[in-house]
């Protein structure tokens, strides 16, 4: 269906006040720069959600990275995502300037390659990501094991969503699921959400993509009863990949695990299991506990919980900008203060 | 190591200012640079320009200094000779500075000079004036080169970052991105293919033609650093306007679209070496575009814009959906992104 | 939070399938999916093929609208 045609279903909603949140920050990022907040009707309100993983990467995870880098000379291999955010002393990009090994890949499996070719180096994955990102990431221990190396290992911040939906339900009242996680885990959690009484609605990342769910969210919600609707068929099945989460159960377990912002959430995080203590980071090399500290003026927390807007916050585009960014919300380029600050003001 | 091969790399020796250093000079820079004006005496002696001059001074430290579609040589010369062109102004004279890492191979020193030697033949400019030092290892990487050029403008023409007006048309003179998606990818271990290579190329020839054909021209600016999408937003800054982009119209070539897909880039930020954005009042444009489009260098030019006088400092395009977005300015360094 | 890259694969060998964007290439894991073939069109993550992509927006959107209005959905 034409763009035009889904645009007028949303433009035509008059029921009353509906908030969507879309989970994640690829999701946000398109949706500024498509400009789809100017076509809402101010019945509809978007909130940006917490699926950033670099936005609700807690300070200290950037920390025990500086402190791998910089006094244990680790070759830190990282998505470029999280080199610019501020640590409590520093980011990575400072802990580059200074000297340590910073090197950016495009995929976890590219820095077991750089392990197996620089035997002399030992190197850290910095392993960030929701279920999309984190099968990557076990792959790439799996081929250390084959490769039989010893100087590969992932430092570990790895998180999954379902615990988060139930955290923010009553904020919300459509989600709109991240496509990607989808892809990966199935259908199942969320159907089993809407069983609970909890509406969303799976969605793509392209410009029809987003204008369907948001016009499938519409419908369904003028029909009163709760409901879940896979808007993204042509990716995402309804098992998923079977074989991406196997190498997840196999490699990992869950724990109670902190976001930036949130806190501790019980039963979201995903560490390497103990059998597997050769390639986790935090034991090979016995990291002390760090305890980091961000910003205090910095509201980021709320942000993400979408209890304020970005511009409700003091720091918000004075201190705090994408050239000099205080919090996580506003290094990523999906964060929700830097898509406020890019393209939020009117024209 | 044996003498064979310490013959083969630059030495300390070499910029000692000794007989090693004249070795050097004649070798290579005296063979490829030689001109009337190039002399052996401590500054060159010039014919000053009839009219107004230009100046302008870039240093070059691209790693590595090979990529496909030219390298550091040819860049030092294309990058100042673009920045006078800009000015409307004929590139006359070069000076260039060499600092030359301990060890590097006098082969490819003399690649980088013959590089230079075509390029600066092409844009017409003589190399007047040169000096070499020699670093410690690891001090410098590889080779950096600084440029200085001075050029006579045309006259009739006055060209600013200052002078776009509301309602002029913005011009790209070809595919962008080109020289920054294949650094990247020269640099960085990323795994991907593409057939992807620099755009750097000498621009005075496409500046004179145009002028030739109008003087009537606002802006005109090479999109290096930073690319096209940051010198836009200079000149809304500078003239004090907006701009509206006509997204669909900027031509990006597809396998730098690929690239940016990958890594999560925006093509409009990546550097251009071989590129001009021209400002110019509307009713020039189509001859503008006519006149480039017979050039060797800007065949696939394009009108991707317009100057207003709405939303001053802003670069504003209309999205797919109909919807206008302010285009985002990158942070700082620009950096490849899975989120 | 995952940037998705859609792309036609090339070849597939021991697990890695060779995949192009544009003329952008790269070897990616295929290890996720099953029976994966060139000319298949996946969804890339981080490098490895997390999903099969099996038609356009377009008419996945002209299905969705249909069956929301036929009350399916």
């Amino acid at each position: 269906m034409k763009n035009e045609q889904l645009k007028a279903i949303i433009e035509n909603y008059n029921g009353p006040k509906l908030r969507i949140m879309e989970v994640c920050g690829t999701h946000t990022h398109e949706i500024f720069r498509l400009g789809i907040r100017k076509i809402l009707p101010p019945s509809i309100e978007l909130i940006s959600g917490p699926g950033c993983p670099v936005c609700v990467t807690p300070v200290s995870f950037i920390d025990e990275a500086v402190m791998l880098a910089l006094e244990y000379s680790c070759t830190v291999c990282t998505f470029g995502d999280l080199v610019r955010v501020p640590g409590t002393k520093m980011s990575l990009a400072g802990a580059r300037a200074e000297g340590g090994k910073i090197h950016i890949v495009y995929s976890p499996m590219d820095a077991e390659i750089h392990a197996k070719e620089h035997p002399e180096e030992q190197v850290v994955f910095l392993s960030v990501g929701f279920e999309t990102t984190t099968p990557a990431s076990c792959l790439a221990v799996s081929m250390a094991e084959e490769d039989g190396i010893d100087n590969f290992s992932l430092l570990t911040a790895n998180k999954t969503m379902p615990s988060a939906y139930e955290m923010l339900k009553d904020f919300v009242d459509v989600y709109l699921y991240p496509g990607h996680v989808n892809a990966v885990m199935g259908n199942a959690e969320c159907r089993k959400l809407a069983e609970q009484g909890i509406s969303g609605v799976v969605s793509g990342f392209t410009a029809n993509e987003l204008l369907s769910a948001l016009a499938v969210s519409v419908v369904k919600s003028q029909q009163g009863k709760p409901f879940f609707v896979n808007a993204y068929p042509r990716v995402v099945t309804e098992e998923g990949s079977p074989a991406a989460r196997a190498m997840m159960d196999k490699y990992l377990e869950t724990y109670d695990c902190e976001w930036r912002g949130l806190g501790i959430i019980p039963a979201s995080g995903k560490r390497l299991k103990d059998e597997y203590a050769a390639y986790d980071a935090r034991k090979k090399y016995s990291l002390p506990k760090v305890e980091g500290h961000g910003n205090p003026a910095c509201r980021c927390g709320e942000v993400l919980q979408g209890k304020i807007k970005p511009s409700d916050c003091p720091c918000f585009g004075k201190a705090c900008n994408p050239m000099h960014p205080v919090g996580a919300c506003m290094v990523s380029n999906e964060g929700a203060c830097s898509a406020y600050y890019q393209y939020g003001e009117e024209l | 190591m044996d003498n064979k091969n310490t013959a083969e790399v630059i030495t300390l020796a070499h910029g000692a200012g000794g007989h090693q250093t004249s070795e050097l000079i004649d070798k290579v820079f005296k063979a490829h640079f030689s001109n009337p004006d190039l002399t052996a005496d401590d500054a060159a002696v010039l014919a000053a320009p009839k009219g107004r001059m230009a100046m302008t001074t870039d240093g070059f430290i691209v790693s590595p200094a090979f990529f496909p579609g030219g390298n550091i040589g040819k860049l030092s010369i294309c990058g100042t000779v673009n920045d006078l062109a800009c000015m409307g102004a004929k590139p006359l004279y070069l000076s260039c500075a060499f600092v030359i890492e301990e060890g590097f191979p006098m082969e490819k020193l003399e690649e980088i000079a013959a590089a230079m030697e075509k390029t600066a033949a092409e844009a017409g400019v003589r190399v007047v004036s040169g000096d070499t030092k020699v670093a410690g290892k690891g001090q410098v990487d590889g080779v950096f080169i600084t440029t200085t050029g001075v050029g006579e403008i045309r006259e009739g023409v006055e060209t600013s970052g200052t002078l776009a007006k509301p309602g002029d048309a913005v011009i790209v003179t070809g595919d962008i991105g080109r020289h920054g998606c294949t650094i990247l990818l020269q640099r960085e271990d990323f795994g991907i293919e593409a057939n992807v290579t620099s755009d750097c190329a000498p621009l005075w020839g496409t500046v004179n033609a145009l002028l030739d054909a109008t003087n009537d021209i606002h802006v005109i600016r090479d999109a290096t650093r930073g690319g096209v999408g940051t010198v836009l937003y200079e000149i809304t800054g500078q003239s004090n306007v907006g701009i509206e982009l006509n997204a669909s119209a900027i031509p990006v070539a597809p396998e730098v679209k690929g690239v940016c897909g990958m890594l999560g880039l925006e093509p409009l930020y990546l550097a251009c070496e071989g590129r001009l954005v021209i400002i110019a009042p509307n009713d020039k444009a189509e001859l503008i575009l006519e006149t480039l489009r017979k050039q060797p260098y800007s065949q696939n030019a394009a009108i991707i814009g317009t100057i207003t006088a709405d939303h001053p400092g802003k670069v504003v395009m209309e999205t797919e959906i109909g919807a206008k977005t302010v285009l985002s300015q990158p942070g700082g360094e620009l950096l490849p992104r899975i989120c | 939070m995952c940037v998705g890259l859609s792309a036609k694969v090339v070849k597939v060998q021991d697990g890695m399938a060779l995949i192009d964007a544009d003329g952008a290439r790269r070897e990616v894991s295929a290890k996720m999916l099953d029976s994966l073939e060139p000319g298949d069109y996946v969804m890339v993550h981080a490098g490895i093929a997390i999903a099969k992509i099996t038609e356009d927006d377009d008419e996945q959107s002209d299905e969705l609208i249909e069956e929301l209005n036929e009350g399916i959905i």
